[in-house]
Protein backbone atom coordinates (compact mmCIF):
# COMPACT_ATOMS: atom_id res chain seq x y z
CA UNK A 1 0.00 0.00 0.00
CA UNK A 2 1.71 2.98 -1.21
CA UNK A 3 0.74 6.64 -2.16
CA UNK A 4 -0.64 9.50 -0.70
CA UNK A 5 -1.84 9.73 3.02
CA UNK A 6 -5.57 9.43 3.37
CA UNK A 7 -6.78 12.94 4.83
CA UNK A 8 -9.59 12.20 6.92
CA UNK A 9 -10.20 8.19 6.68
CA UNK A 10 -13.42 6.28 7.67
CA UNK A 11 -13.31 3.46 9.96
CA UNK A 12 -13.62 1.14 6.83
CA UNK A 13 -10.51 2.96 5.74
CA UNK A 14 -8.49 2.71 8.86
CA UNK A 15 -9.43 -1.42 9.26
CA UNK A 16 -7.56 -1.79 5.35
CA UNK A 17 -4.61 0.29 6.95
CA UNK A 18 -4.45 -2.19 9.73
CA UNK A 19 -4.61 -4.98 7.59
CA UNK A 20 -2.13 -3.90 5.04
CA UNK A 21 0.28 -2.68 8.18
CA UNK A 22 0.15 -6.37 9.39
CA UNK A 23 1.28 -7.45 5.70
CA UNK A 24 4.08 -5.11 5.80
CA UNK A 25 3.05 -2.75 3.27
CA UNK A 26 2.63 0.73 4.70
CA UNK A 27 5.01 2.81 4.24
CA UNK A 28 6.58 4.98 7.21
CA UNK A 29 4.53 7.90 6.65
CA UNK A 30 1.30 5.73 6.72
CA UNK A 31 2.19 4.24 9.58
CA UNK A 32 3.03 6.81 12.15
CA UNK A 33 -0.62 8.16 11.00
CA UNK A 34 -2.47 4.84 12.21
CA UNK A 35 -0.30 4.58 15.42
CA UNK A 36 -0.97 7.86 15.57
CA UNK A 37 -5.15 6.95 15.30
CA UNK A 38 -4.44 3.35 17.76
CA UNK A 39 -3.96 5.77 20.17
CA UNK A 40 -6.71 7.62 20.66
CA UNK A 41 -8.98 4.87 18.89
CA UNK A 42 -9.57 1.70 21.02
CA UNK A 43 -12.14 0.30 18.67
CA UNK A 44 -9.35 0.21 15.66
CA UNK A 45 -7.03 -1.13 18.57
CA UNK A 46 -8.73 -3.75 19.42
CA UNK A 47 -9.81 -4.54 16.01
CA UNK A 48 -6.02 -4.72 15.44
CA UNK A 49 -5.45 -6.86 18.45
CA UNK A 50 -7.80 -9.29 16.68
CA UNK A 51 -6.52 -9.26 13.63
CA UNK A 52 -3.32 -10.44 15.05
CA UNK A 53 -4.66 -13.21 17.13
CA UNK A 54 -6.10 -14.57 13.80
CA UNK A 55 -2.99 -14.49 12.17
CA UNK A 56 -1.02 -16.19 14.99
CA UNK A 57 -3.86 -19.04 14.86
CA UNK A 58 -3.36 -19.47 11.03
CA UNK A 59 0.41 -19.45 11.77
CA UNK A 60 0.27 -22.39 14.03
CA UNK A 61 -2.21 -24.13 11.78
CA UNK A 62 0.39 -23.79 9.48
CA UNK A 63 3.12 -25.50 11.50
CA UNK A 64 4.45 -22.45 13.03
CA UNK A 65 3.40 -22.98 17.01
CA UNK A 66 6.19 -19.98 18.00
CA UNK A 67 6.55 -16.28 16.51
CA UNK A 68 9.62 -15.39 15.67
CA UNK A 69 11.66 -13.15 17.10
CA UNK A 70 14.55 -10.98 15.66
CA UNK A 71 16.97 -10.57 17.81
CA UNK A 72 17.75 -6.25 17.98
CA UNK A 73 21.41 -6.25 17.65
CA UNK A 74 23.25 -4.93 20.84
CA UNK A 75 26.25 -3.15 20.88
CA UNK A 76 28.14 -3.45 24.76
CA UNK A 77 30.31 -0.40 25.53
CA UNK A 78 33.38 -2.59 26.60
CA UNK A 79 33.34 -4.27 23.39
CA UNK A 80 32.89 -0.92 21.32
CA UNK A 81 36.01 0.39 23.87
CA UNK A 82 37.89 -2.55 22.75
CA UNK A 83 37.33 -2.52 19.31
CA UNK A 84 38.52 1.59 19.19
CA UNK A 85 41.36 0.24 21.22
CA UNK A 86 42.10 -2.76 18.08
CA UNK A 87 41.97 -0.05 15.47
CA UNK A 88 44.13 2.72 17.32
CA UNK A 89 46.74 -0.07 18.20
CA UNK A 90 46.85 -1.34 14.14
CA UNK A 91 46.76 2.43 12.79
CA UNK A 92 49.90 2.96 15.24
CA UNK A 93 51.78 -0.21 14.25
CA UNK A 94 51.14 0.62 10.83
CA UNK A 95 52.68 4.33 10.98
CA UNK A 96 55.80 2.92 12.97
CA UNK A 97 56.51 0.31 10.53
CA UNK A 98 55.55 2.77 7.30
CA UNK A 99 57.94 5.69 8.88
CA UNK A 100 60.72 2.80 9.30
CA UNK A 101 60.54 2.08 5.99
CA UNK A 102 60.01 5.11 3.92
CA UNK A 103 60.76 7.44 6.33
CA UNK A 104 59.42 11.30 5.86
CA UNK A 105 58.22 12.31 2.11
CA UNK A 106 59.98 11.72 -1.02
CA UNK A 107 61.00 8.40 -2.61
CA UNK A 108 63.08 5.78 -0.52
CA UNK A 109 65.45 4.89 -2.90
CA UNK A 110 68.79 4.58 -1.18
CA UNK A 111 70.99 8.23 -1.38
CA UNK A 112 73.87 7.26 -2.62
CA UNK A 113 71.84 5.78 -5.60
CA UNK A 114 70.25 9.60 -5.81
CA UNK A 115 73.86 10.96 -5.96
CA UNK A 116 75.40 12.00 -8.74
CA UNK A 117 78.67 10.04 -9.68
CA UNK A 118 82.01 10.46 -11.91
CA UNK A 119 82.81 8.22 -14.34
CA UNK A 120 86.17 7.97 -16.41
CA UNK A 121 86.15 6.71 -20.05
CA UNK B 1 107.18 15.51 -9.55
CA UNK B 2 107.34 19.22 -8.33
CA UNK B 3 109.58 20.33 -11.04
CA UNK B 4 107.21 18.69 -13.74
CA UNK B 5 104.09 20.31 -11.64
CA UNK B 6 105.12 23.71 -11.51
CA UNK B 7 105.69 24.18 -15.30
CA UNK B 8 102.28 23.28 -16.18
CA UNK B 9 100.89 25.86 -12.80
CA UNK B 10 102.38 28.26 -14.49
CA UNK B 11 100.74 31.98 -16.38
CA UNK B 12 101.93 30.39 -19.57
CA UNK B 13 99.02 27.26 -19.43
CA UNK B 14 95.46 27.34 -19.98
CA UNK B 15 92.96 24.94 -18.31
CA UNK B 16 89.73 24.41 -21.04
CA UNK B 17 87.14 21.85 -19.74
CA UNK B 18 84.62 20.99 -22.60
CA UNK B 19 81.14 19.43 -21.73
CA UNK B 20 78.26 17.97 -24.06
CA UNK B 21 75.26 17.43 -22.30
CA UNK B 22 73.36 14.34 -23.70
CA UNK B 23 70.08 12.37 -22.70
CA UNK B 24 69.10 8.85 -23.77
CA UNK B 25 66.82 8.38 -26.28
CA UNK B 26 65.62 5.62 -28.49
CA UNK B 27 67.83 5.29 -31.13
CA UNK B 28 71.04 7.47 -30.10
CA UNK B 29 71.69 9.76 -27.54
CA UNK B 30 70.68 13.41 -28.36
CA UNK B 31 73.00 16.34 -27.53
CA UNK B 32 71.10 18.56 -25.69
CA UNK B 33 73.86 21.62 -25.24
CA UNK B 34 77.47 21.42 -25.24
CA UNK B 35 80.23 24.56 -24.31
CA UNK B 36 83.50 25.03 -23.06
CA UNK B 37 85.30 27.47 -20.35
CA UNK B 38 88.43 28.05 -20.59
CA UNK B 39 91.04 30.07 -18.57
CA UNK B 40 94.43 29.72 -15.97
CA UNK B 41 94.63 26.95 -14.39
CA UNK B 42 92.67 27.95 -11.48
CA UNK B 43 89.47 28.12 -13.49
CA UNK B 44 86.73 26.19 -11.70
CA UNK B 45 83.61 25.38 -13.44
CA UNK B 46 79.83 25.71 -12.45
CA UNK B 47 77.08 23.81 -13.83
CA UNK B 48 73.74 24.19 -13.18
CA UNK B 49 70.82 21.47 -14.39
CA UNK B 50 67.32 22.43 -13.25
CA UNK B 51 63.83 20.56 -14.12
CA UNK B 52 60.76 20.84 -12.32
CA UNK B 53 61.75 18.46 -10.01
CA UNK B 54 65.49 18.54 -9.43
CA UNK B 55 68.12 21.34 -9.29
CA UNK B 56 71.60 20.02 -9.54
CA UNK B 57 74.66 22.77 -9.03
CA UNK B 58 77.70 21.78 -9.15
CA UNK B 59 81.60 23.48 -9.19
CA UNK B 60 84.03 21.39 -10.59
CA UNK B 61 87.79 22.30 -10.05
CA UNK B 62 90.58 20.44 -11.31
CA UNK B 63 94.67 19.71 -9.88
CA UNK B 64 97.12 18.56 -12.39
CA UNK B 65 99.33 16.11 -10.93
CA UNK B 66 101.87 15.48 -13.86
CA UNK B 67 100.36 13.77 -16.77
CA UNK B 68 97.38 13.39 -14.99
CA UNK B 69 94.77 15.55 -13.21
CA UNK B 70 91.83 15.08 -10.29
CA UNK B 71 88.86 16.42 -11.02
CA UNK B 72 87.07 17.29 -7.67
CA UNK B 73 83.17 17.90 -8.05
CA UNK B 74 81.00 20.02 -5.40
CA UNK B 75 77.42 19.13 -6.01
CA UNK B 76 74.93 20.72 -4.02
CA UNK B 77 71.66 19.11 -5.18
CA UNK B 78 67.61 20.01 -4.46
CA UNK B 79 64.82 17.33 -4.53
CA UNK B 80 60.80 18.54 -4.57
CA UNK B 81 59.57 15.47 -1.99
CA UNK B 82 56.05 16.33 -1.95
CA UNK B 83 54.03 19.12 -0.48
CA UNK B 84 53.26 20.53 2.65
CA UNK B 85 49.90 20.52 4.51
CA UNK B 86 49.50 24.02 3.05
CA UNK B 87 50.35 22.77 -0.19
CA UNK B 88 54.02 24.36 -0.92
CA UNK B 89 56.59 22.11 -2.52
CA UNK B 90 58.85 20.56 0.05
CA UNK B 91 62.59 20.64 -0.60
CA UNK B 92 65.14 18.06 -0.38
CA UNK B 93 68.91 19.47 -0.10
CA UNK B 94 71.55 17.41 -0.53
CA UNK B 95 75.52 18.50 -1.06
CA UNK B 96 78.81 15.54 -1.57
CA UNK B 97 81.69 15.93 -2.76
CA UNK B 98 83.09 14.03 -5.92
CA UNK B 99 86.55 13.33 -6.73
CA UNK B 100 88.23 11.02 -9.93
CA UNK B 101 91.65 10.83 -12.20
CA UNK B 102 91.99 10.77 -15.28
CA UNK B 103 94.42 12.10 -18.10
CA UNK B 104 94.21 14.95 -19.91
CA UNK B 105 91.99 14.64 -22.71
CA UNK B 106 90.21 11.73 -21.27
CA UNK B 107 86.41 11.93 -21.33
CA UNK B 108 84.83 11.96 -18.11
CA UNK B 109 81.04 11.06 -17.66
CA UNK B 110 78.86 12.89 -15.02
CA UNK B 111 75.74 11.74 -13.98
CA UNK B 112 74.15 14.38 -11.89
CA UNK B 113 70.80 13.06 -11.52
CA UNK B 114 72.31 9.18 -9.92
CA UNK B 115 73.12 6.40 -11.44
CA UNK B 116 69.52 4.55 -10.24
CA UNK B 117 70.58 1.62 -8.79
CA UNK B 118 73.38 -0.34 -9.88
CA UNK B 119 73.98 -3.48 -12.22
CA UNK B 120 70.03 -3.92 -12.23
CA UNK B 121 68.53 -0.83 -14.04
CA UNK B 122 70.48 0.98 -16.95
CA UNK B 123 71.24 4.81 -15.94
CA UNK B 124 68.57 7.32 -16.11
CA UNK B 125 68.44 10.63 -16.71
CA UNK B 126 71.20 13.24 -18.76
CA UNK B 127 74.71 12.97 -18.24
CA UNK B 128 77.54 15.13 -18.81
CA UNK B 129 80.43 14.47 -21.06
CA UNK B 130 83.51 16.31 -19.91
CA UNK B 131 86.84 16.58 -21.21
CA UNK B 132 89.44 18.27 -19.86
CA UNK B 133 92.26 20.17 -22.18
CA UNK B 134 95.14 22.29 -21.41
CA UNK B 135 97.39 24.43 -24.09
CA UNK B 136 100.01 26.65 -23.72
CA UNK B 137 97.70 30.24 -23.03
CA UNK B 138 100.97 32.63 -25.38
CA UNK B 139 99.91 35.15 -22.53
CA UNK B 140 96.48 34.84 -22.62
CA UNK B 141 94.95 34.43 -19.20
CA UNK B 142 91.30 36.39 -19.36
CA UNK B 143 88.62 33.05 -18.51
CA UNK B 144 86.12 32.79 -21.29
CA UNK B 145 82.85 30.62 -21.86
CA UNK B 146 80.97 29.29 -24.40
CA UNK B 147 77.88 27.90 -24.43
CA UNK B 148 75.04 26.60 -26.47
CA UNK B 149 71.38 24.93 -25.58
CA UNK B 150 70.09 22.51 -28.55
CA UNK B 151 66.81 22.09 -26.99
CA UNK B 152 66.05 25.53 -25.49
CA UNK B 153 63.12 24.21 -22.89
CA UNK B 154 66.11 22.69 -20.60
CA UNK B 155 67.65 24.79 -17.91
CA UNK B 156 71.16 24.89 -18.33
CA UNK B 157 73.77 26.73 -17.45
CA UNK B 158 77.49 27.25 -17.42
CA UNK B 159 80.15 29.68 -15.94
CA UNK B 160 83.60 30.06 -15.62
CA UNK B 161 84.53 30.34 -11.87
CA UNK B 162 87.52 32.84 -11.41
CA UNK B 163 89.02 34.06 -8.07
CA UNK B 164 90.79 36.95 -9.16
CA UNK B 165 94.18 37.42 -8.04
CA UNK B 166 94.38 41.44 -8.61
CA UNK B 167 91.22 43.76 -8.77
CA UNK B 168 91.38 47.25 -10.62
CA UNK B 169 89.63 49.66 -8.05
CA UNK B 170 88.40 53.17 -9.04
CA UNK B 171 87.99 55.44 -5.96
CA UNK B 172 86.10 58.94 -6.47
CA UNK B 173 85.72 61.14 -3.14
CA UNK B 174 81.96 62.49 -3.50
CA UNK B 175 80.93 66.12 -1.54
CA UNK B 176 77.76 67.45 -2.22
CA UNK B 177 77.84 67.97 -6.67
CA UNK B 178 81.44 68.15 -6.55
CA UNK B 179 83.12 64.67 -7.63
CA UNK B 180 87.08 63.90 -7.42
CA UNK B 181 88.85 63.14 -10.47
CA UNK B 182 88.80 59.34 -10.80
CA UNK B 183 92.15 57.50 -9.23
CA UNK B 184 92.27 54.09 -10.78
CA UNK B 185 94.16 51.57 -8.87
CA UNK B 186 95.13 48.15 -9.09
CA UNK B 187 94.92 46.44 -5.75
CA UNK B 188 96.15 42.27 -4.95
CA UNK B 189 94.26 40.40 -2.24
CA UNK B 190 95.91 40.20 1.06
CA UNK B 191 98.66 42.60 0.05
CA UNK B 192 100.24 45.14 2.27
CA UNK B 193 98.07 48.33 2.50
CA UNK B 194 98.85 51.35 0.11
CA UNK B 195 98.34 54.98 0.62
CA UNK B 196 96.38 56.91 -1.79
CA UNK B 197 95.66 60.72 -1.92
CA UNK B 198 92.31 61.72 -2.97
CA UNK B 199 92.18 65.72 -4.00
CA UNK B 200 88.58 67.30 -3.71
CA UNK B 201 88.73 71.21 -3.98
CA UNK B 202 91.71 72.21 -2.34
CA UNK B 203 91.61 69.37 0.24
CA UNK B 204 93.97 66.19 0.05
CA UNK B 205 92.19 63.02 1.65
CA UNK B 206 94.53 60.66 2.18
CA UNK B 207 93.84 56.82 3.05
CA UNK B 208 95.16 53.28 3.56
CA UNK B 209 93.46 51.30 1.69
CA UNK B 210 94.07 47.60 1.05
CA UNK B 211 92.31 44.76 -0.20
CA UNK B 212 90.94 41.59 1.47
CA UNK B 213 88.82 38.46 1.00
CA UNK B 214 84.95 38.33 2.40
CA UNK B 215 84.34 36.28 5.51
CA UNK B 216 83.70 32.69 4.60
CA UNK B 217 80.34 31.80 3.08
CA UNK B 218 77.85 30.94 5.99
CA UNK B 219 75.06 28.79 3.77
CA UNK B 220 76.16 25.35 2.38
CA UNK B 221 75.42 26.21 -0.91
CA UNK B 222 77.25 29.48 -1.48
CA UNK B 223 80.62 27.88 0.21
CA UNK B 224 80.37 24.46 -2.50
CA UNK B 225 79.50 26.87 -5.27
CA UNK B 226 81.56 29.45 -4.38
CA UNK B 227 79.08 32.19 -4.99
CA UNK B 228 81.22 34.82 -3.63
CA UNK B 229 84.29 33.58 -5.75
CA UNK B 230 84.69 37.11 -7.51
CA UNK B 231 83.63 39.05 -3.68
CA UNK B 232 86.78 41.46 -2.89
CA UNK B 233 86.59 43.55 0.21
CA UNK B 234 88.44 47.28 0.75
CA UNK B 235 89.38 48.39 3.75
CA UNK B 236 89.99 51.78 4.54
CA UNK B 237 91.99 53.03 7.29
CA UNK B 238 93.49 57.04 8.22
CA UNK B 239 96.85 57.13 7.98
CA UNK B 240 97.38 57.25 11.21
CA UNK B 241 96.43 53.49 11.66
CA UNK B 242 93.69 53.88 13.75
CA UNK B 243 90.46 52.44 13.77
CA UNK B 244 89.20 51.33 10.11
CA UNK B 245 86.77 53.50 8.50
CA UNK B 246 84.86 51.01 7.05
CA UNK B 247 85.04 47.97 4.66
CA UNK B 248 83.50 47.90 1.22
CA UNK B 249 82.62 44.35 -0.68
CA UNK B 250 81.22 43.99 -4.00
CA UNK B 251 81.38 41.85 -6.68
CA UNK B 252 84.05 43.10 -9.48
CA UNK B 253 80.91 44.00 -11.74
CA UNK B 254 81.89 47.72 -12.12
CA UNK B 255 78.92 49.41 -9.84
CA UNK B 256 80.02 51.77 -7.26
CA UNK B 257 80.03 51.35 -3.76
CA UNK B 258 80.15 54.14 -1.38
CA UNK B 259 81.35 55.09 2.01
CA UNK B 260 80.70 57.82 4.46
CA UNK B 261 84.06 59.55 5.83
CA UNK B 262 84.12 61.67 9.24
CA UNK B 263 85.21 64.48 6.98
CA UNK B 264 81.92 64.50 5.30
CA UNK B 265 83.29 63.19 1.76
CA UNK B 266 82.13 60.03 0.82
CA UNK B 267 84.47 57.53 -0.49
CA UNK B 268 83.10 55.79 -3.71
CA UNK B 269 85.00 52.86 -5.06
CA UNK B 270 84.46 50.56 -7.71
CA UNK B 271 85.75 47.32 -8.23
CA UNK B 272 86.24 45.95 -12.07
CA UNK B 273 88.85 43.25 -13.20
CA UNK B 274 91.49 44.39 -14.30
CA UNK B 275 93.02 44.62 -17.58
CA UNK B 276 95.42 42.11 -19.65
CA UNK B 277 99.28 42.34 -19.02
Amino acid sequence: MTGPPLTHPTHDQWLVQIDAELDGELSLVERAALAKHLVTCAHCAGARASQLEVRVALARSAGNPHAFVVPRPVIRPGALALWVAIALGVGLLAGWGAHQRWGGPGSGTPLEETRGTIVVH
Amino acid sequence: MLSVTIPMQGPGTRLTYRIRVIEPAAVAPRILASGAVSGPLDTDMRLTLRSDSVEVEALFQVTPIGDTVNLGAEFFTRRRVGRSRRGLPVWEDDTYRRVVRLAWNDTARVYPFGSGRRDTAPRKGAWVELILERAFAGGEARPAEEFAVVDTTRDFRLEAVVRPRRAHVVLNLVRGDTVSAPRPIDLIPEEPPRIVRLVLGRRVTTLELSLTRPDPPRSDRERALAIDADVVCLRVVPPDGSEPLGVMCGRLNSVARQLPLPSGDTLAATFAWPGPR
